[in-house]
Parts: structure tokens; sequence; C-alpha cells
């Protein structure tokens, strides 16, 4: 409770640079997904619109997708390859890599604490 | 090119254009390509053109400084502080008009009313505010553009330059010939019979004669002198030349950190103005009086003038955090 109201208080600016999503706004979903696509390798904007469709269940539409893309470039997060036709494939770097990994541990972390209270209070499935 | 890939490429050009220019010319091949394959695949989708014009949205309020989203903290400062100078101009063009009605009043009888005096005290005092800090900010920002025009590093200053001090002549000479010819200054420019010499009343009303509700009444409109429905239809275009001259120019310029901190700075003393003169205005129409002879009645426009400086100032606001947050991130560098 106290972690959800101090992260709810703080400002815009304070936001811990290890914590690279945080930025992101209602983008951090897509960013998420979209970093977890490229996790297995290099798509372009079409290729990972259909994964991402097909492991999480999500249509990113074309304008959320691309301004997601476009933030994790500016980010460093991601970055563009050289194409030889228009659809320009984008990689995970090193930061993107490390950023994903502590954003999906943090969201383990989350999603293992309320699992383990919805056990104890309401019993297993 | 077969006919449907036209189409679907035509369609997409479409819904590209909700971009700005260096958003299209960096992401604009890939994205054209995806929304292509996107329409091939499904050829109507509402939820598409909307995200795609929320998206295209996004990125221009991106490009003018005005969303969270991390820019480089130089830019950032630029992008706002041009996006509060066309805030800015839109605020004063209507400020303007609203004060100059009131202190042509003025020239000929006091407000019999405190809250029009009030008004007029407080709006006149942030007009004076505003012009003091329209020089403030301006010294270093001529100073450098000056500079790199000397030593021929302009970086595409000089038209931005140009197109500036060409609407400003304009305004100047044309709002000092529309002023001369009204009859409040007595002849002297300085004639002091209301809150302020009649030659600036005189010269303020000049400057923003398009702001009127004549617009609305064509038949009226063709009683006045072709000279003068030419300087209405023309003054608003050097308006807006002098204020995209001025936004280009503070974005182009490599200004140091320090001036661009400076810059910051002034920006939030001109947002206090802009409150203090809404509010000012806000209590005249609300609180005022028609007055003596209905010298200081309100009308339509001066509603609609409220309305949009409200916008304005909202807009003023949020450029001004953006800018206060570009300046911080300049001095933890």
């Amino acid at each position: 409770m106290t972690l959800v109201a101090r992260s709810a208080k703080a400002p815009e600016d304070d936001r811990s640079p290890s914590e690279p999503l945080g930025t992101f706004g209602r983008y951090a979903g897509p960013a998420t997904l979209i970093l977890s696509s490229l996790a297995e390798g290099a798509k372009h904007g079409y290729a990972l619109t259909k994964d991402i469709e097909a492991f999480a269940g999500v249509r990113l539409a074309p304008g959320t997708l691309y301004e997601a893309l476009s933030r994790l470039e500016g980010q460093g997060l991601i970055e563009a390859l050289d194409s030889h036709d228009r659809r320009r494939p984008y990689q995970l770097t090193a930061v993107g890599a490390a950023a994903l990994r502590a954003h999906l541990a943090a969201q383990r972390r989350v999603a293992d604490l309320g699992l383990r209270r919805l056990a104890r209070s309401w019993g297993t499935a | 090119m077969s006919e449907a890939s036209e189409d679907l490429a035509r369609r997409a050009e479409r819904l590209l254009r909700w971009y700005p220019k260096d958003w299209r010319s960096r992401y604009g091949d890939e994205f054209t390509e995806l929304l292509t394959a996107e329409i091939c695949e499904r050829p109507r989708s509402l939820r598409r053109s909307a995200d795609v014009a929320w998206s295209g949205l996004t990125a221009r309020l991106t490009n003018a400084g005005l969303t969270g989203h991390a820019i480089e903290p130089g830019d950032q400062v630029r992008a706002s502080l041009a996006s509060l100078g066309c805030a800015l101009g839109v605020f004063l063009a209507f400020g303007i008009a609203i004060w100059s009605q009131l202190t042509i009043g003025w020239q000929w009888s006091e407000p019999d009313t405190s809250a029009t005096y009030a008004a007029m005290i407080l709006m006149s005092g942030m007009m004076l505010l505003f012009l003091i800090l329209s020089v403030l900010s301006a010294i270093p920002i001529a100073c450098c553009v000056v500079e790199r025009i000397v030593r021929r590093r302009s970086q595409g200053l000089v038209r931005p330059s140009l197109l500036f001090v060409a609407g400003a002549a304009f305004l100047i000479i044309g709002s000092r010939h529309f002023g001369n010819g009204w009859p409040g200054t007595g002849g002297h420019a300085w004639a002091q019979q209301g809150l302020v010499p009649g030659g600036v009343a005189a010269f303020t009303w000049a400057s923003t004669l398009s702001v009127t509700s004549y617009w609305a009444h064509p038949g009226a409109l063709a009683s006045f002198p072709t000279g003068e429905l030419l300087w209405m239809a023309l003054s608003p275009v050097a308006m807006v030349c002098l204020v995209v001259g001025a936004a280009k120019t503070v974005r182009r310029v490599d200004l140091p950190p320090r001036v661009l901190r400076y810059e910051a700075c002034l920006a939030r003393f001109a947002t206090y103005g802009m409150i203090a003169f809404l509010a000012g205005s806000y209590v005249w129409v609300i609180a005022g009086d028609p007055g003596p002879k209905d010298l200081f009645h309100t009308g339509a426009i001066d509603i609609a003038g409220l309305v949009a400086m409200s916008a304005a100032l909202a807009v003023a606001h949020r450029a001004v955090q953006r800018a206060r947050h570009g300046g911080l991130a300049l001095i933890q560098r």
C-alpha cells in the first residue's frame, strides 16, 4: 500500500533513470510488448504487430506502435537497422535488454505477490 | 502500380499528414508501409484512423515541446519557448484589442465603476510588464542571431529573422498610419487625457483593428474606406509573420544553456502577467458597467477574446512547465 501511494505521488520529473519505461505514461504497456517481441530478434513494424497479436492477444494500432517505437528509439532502448526496402527493422540494444529485464522482474514481483495473497484469502482455483 | 494499390498508398499518405514534417521524414516510409499492410488487411477501421490522428497530434505536441515525452533538454526549452511565444501572440492579439478599446474609452471619460477602474489599472500594469519582458527576452536572442549571421553560421536563421522583422515593420508602420487618423489623440501622440497617452491608445487600437465583430456584419463593413479594409485583412497576416518568425528563430538559434534558463525564467513571469491580465479582463466583463456614453460596454467579440485568451494561457502554462523541466535538466548536466 505504501509502495503504491509513494509511486502515485512521485512527480513526473523525479523518476529514476533505472526505470526508463517510467517516463512512457500510457505507452508503457505497448513499449513492454514491443521490447518483449524484439527480445526474440529484429522485426519491422508489421511483423511486430503480428507477433504481439500472437503472444499477447493485443493488436497494437499503427499510431500507438510507432509512438512507442519512436520513444524507445529516443531513449536508446532499441535501434533501427539498415534496410533495402521501405520496411525498417528494429532490434533491442543492450540498454533495452537490461531495461526489459528489470521491468519484467518488477512486474513478476507484483504478480507473485498478488497470486500469493489471492491464494491466502480466496484459496487456489 | 494498379489502381487498387494506388488507392491504398493514397489513403496511407493521407493518414500520414497528421504527423509533423520531422517525424514524417524519419518514419514516413516505414509507417506508410505498415499502414498500407493494415489497410489491405482491414480496409475500414475507425479505431485505426482515430489512433493515427491521436498519435499524430501527440507527435505534433511533442514537437512543440508541450508533452512529457523526454527530448534533449536544450531542444525542449527552445520548443517550449517557441510554443509560449505563439500562445502569447494569440493572447496579446485579443488582449490588446480589449485593452485598447478601454483606453480609447478613457480618453473621453473615466469609467464610473470601481470594477472597470481596477481592471484597467491591472491590465495596463500587465501591458507594461509584457513590454519590459519582451525587450528583456529579445535582447540576448537578437544578439545571438546577429552574431551567428555576422559569423556566417546562421543555420537557417536569416529567413525567420526577416519574416519577423517584416511582420513587425508592417504592423508598426500601419498602426502608426491608421492610429494617426484617429481624432482622440488631439493631434499629439503623447497627449495625456486618459490612463495612457492618446497616441499609445490609438496605436494599439489600430494594430488590432482586425479583431472586431464587424466581420459578422458585411453590410456595415462595406461602408469602411478601402484602405482600412485592406489594413484589417493584412494586419493579421503580419501578426502571423511576426509570431511565426519569432518562434522559428527561437527554435533554430543555438542559445547557450544559461540564456535558455534566463528565457525560461522570463517565460514564467510572462504567464503570471497573462493570469493577472486575464483576471482584469474577466472583472471588466463580469462586474463592469457600460459606463458613460456606453464607452466601456462589452460585446460578443470580447467574450470570444476571453475564451481565446484562456485557451492561450492554458497552452502557455504547459509550455512554461516543460521549459522549466528542460531548464532543470540543463542545470543537472
